[in-house]
């Protein structure tokens, strides 16, 4: 303890040099694949915050996308959407939820909270599900109805069978669910509970049926960024858990997972993949966040160590057990970008150039200047894994001087005539990209 | 009391009452950090963000009240050891503050109660030396 307390000594000296470092983040592209440049993490003064004023769409303006393509807004005036999600007729659902609200612990909160608020985080969710109908495939849905109403802070949704999936951010309900259904009414049924209050820091429950329809699994967010709300509270959170759909029987089936906002199945390998949010306040090229298979029973680091054995000196006590366990995950997709959104594409509808690979939604990043993210891109896959570069698709969200944004998208989906579907939770529309033709 | 040589009482300072409160505070917060570091019970760091800012906001209002400690008359001439004991502390306590604002175990140890702990002694030796930053001002002084 005496020699710790020494080194702060030392450290102090070197404080004021420190809070006059400016520390602007560098080439995110340094940061893509399976071997990220990693710098090495700073303590910070004044944690590093840098947003964009949301302003939302005018009439006419949209997000752009490359030659050859064409995007539309297919909904707005929605309320957070989060998730899109087609069934099998056709219809698509659109889940619009928000945080049910934290408390604040700490006189930071305060001031966080408010900054993180001015891009539109802080608008409040529809704790509903609406249904879009577009019956020709022009993207101009002929109706447009909610479908499932009173939620609690909704996001993941799932169709097995004739039940409807519902992941609020404190249990799977369960829905029955007859095909071109436009309403369901029916109180929901608790399948299981899953980690929600006290806080529910990352309150959001990402949710996919394995291939053969007998699992559902789950992303369960942690609950602070690292630790700072204590360990108690970290129980059974940061991990992927398998849910057996009939029985509602769950166990952990990864950890370590800080946020895994998004679950996708790859259509070829039948693999489930995750992209995962990493740790804030270390660096603004610390720590990249990820897309990565999901191995089962493997641990992926969070709380005390990322990509590998690199630790995190804010978690106390200390585990060199657990850091030796940690693997790394598959591809970085660099710092703070926030991906919220997997979806694998299917053959070449939408381009040749997106034939095998998935788009990933980017909300965008609140703690690293200049920003990254807020954009959807797509991962080239090669034999099942992600190989090479990504490639931005739909960009333009964000103003060309960085300080406004228009929108922020989320999950990403793909309809059944193949277009990519994008939620924007902050201009509350969902989009649709097709190829022009 | 303080009591001028012809007998009338001294009219009271008003910042010195604040400098004590403010400081009772930090000091806390030295008490709250230590308790941090052998527990590791994130309340503990809690505890020590709010006494240092409510410690700050105390700090203000005697800053404030030193001024019209001077204005009334009530204030002699500065006393520059114990203001500079003070406001170092408080200067101190502002980076300790963006300190603690980091997550978890960083957030105390080391930087912010080695902070906390230095602190603590400028302002216990002001304590001893009656927590006032000015002299008290002489009969002739008196507008």
């Amino acid at each position: 303890m005496n020699r710790a307390y020494l080194r702060g000594g030392a450290a102090l000296l070197a404080l004021v040099a420190v809070a006059a470092c400016d520390g602007k983040g560098g080439d995110p592209a340094r940061q893509y694949g399976p071997n990220p440049y990693l710098p090495e993490p700073h303590q910070y003064l004044l944690p590093p915050m840098s947003v964009p004023d949301a302003v939302g769409w005018k009439p006419g303006e949209t997000p752009t996308v490359p030659a050859g393509m064409k995007i539309q807004a297919m909904a707005n005036g929605l309320q957070h959407p989060r998730i899109v999600y087609t069934l099998p007729n056709g219809d698509v659902l659109v889940v619009e939820g928000n945080s049910p609200g934290t408390e604040p612990f700490r006189p930071k909160d305060y001031i966080q909270g408010k900054v993180k608020n001015l891009a539109g985080a802080g608008a409040k969710g529809g704790n509903r599900i609406t249904l879009l109908r577009d019956t020709n495939g022009d993207g101009k849905p002929e109706l447009k109805t909610v479908f499932i109403d009173n939620l609690h802070s909704p996001y993941g949704v799932a169709l097995v069978g004739d039940t409807l999936y519902v992941a609020n951010t404190d249990a799977i309900v369960t829905f029955p669910y007859t095909t071109g259904a436009t309403h369901i009414s029916a109180p929901g049924k608790m399948l299981t509970d899953l980690p929600g209050g006290p806080i529910d820091h990352h309150w959001t429950k990402a949710l996919v049926a394995s291939a053969d329809g007998s699992k559902l699994y789950v992303g369960v967010g942690s609950n602070s960024n690292i630790t700072e709300n204590g360990m108690a509270v970290e129980a059974g959170r940061a991990a992927i858990y398998e849910v057996d759909r009939k029985t509602g029987a769950k166990r952990i089936y990864a950890s370590g997972t800080r946020n895994p906002t998004n679950l996708a199945i790859n259509p070829d390998t039948h693999k489930l993949f995750a992209v995962v949010n990493e740790r804030d306040e270390i660096g603004p090229d610390l720590v990249p966040d990820y897309l990565t298979s999901v191995k089962e029973g493997a641990f992926y680091g969070w709380p005390y160590s990322y990509w590998g054995q690199h630790v995190d000196i804010r978690v106390h006590p200390q585990r060199p057990d657990m850091v030796a366990k940690a693997i790394k995950p598959d591809y970085g997709l660099s710092s703070h970008v926030a991906a919220l959104g997997v979806t694998f594409s299917k053959g070449e509808t939408l381009s040749p150039q997106f034939a095998d690979g998935a788009f990933v939604g980017e909300h965008g990043s609140w703690d690293r200047d200049p920003l990254n993210g807020y954009q959807v891109i797509f991962v080239p896959f090669v034999n099942g894994m992600p190989s090479g570069k990504p490639v931005p698709v739909v960009t333009g969200f964000l103003a060309a001087d960085h300080k406004t944004v228009h929108g922020r998208p989320v999950g990403v989906g793909l309809d059944k005539t193949g277009a990519l579907l994008i939620a924007d939770d902050a201009g509350n529309t969902v989009w649709r990209v097709s190829a022009a033709h | 009391m303080v009591q001028w040589t012809d007998g009338r009482r001294a009219p009271a300072l008003f910042h010195p009452g604040f400098v004590a409160a403010g400081s009772a505070l930090l000091i806390a917060a030295f008490v709250t950090d230590f308790m941090y570091s052998q527990n590791a019970l994130m309340q503990w760091a809690n505890f020590s963000a709010w006494l240092i800012v409510f410690g700050l906001i105390l700090a203000l209002l005697a800053a404030i009240l030193l001024v019209i400690d001077f204005i009334t008359g009530r204030a002699g001439r500065i006393a520059w050891f114990d203001f500079i004991l003070v406001a170092v502390a408080a200067l101190l306590s502002v980076i300790n503050e963006l300190v603690h604002t980091r997550d978890a175990w960083t957030s105390v140890v080391p930087e912010g109660i080695v902070l906390s702990a230095i602190v603590t002694v400028l302002l216990l030796v002001a304590g001893f030396r009656g927590w006032r930053v000015t002299t008290i001002a002489n009969p002739g002084d008196v507008p």
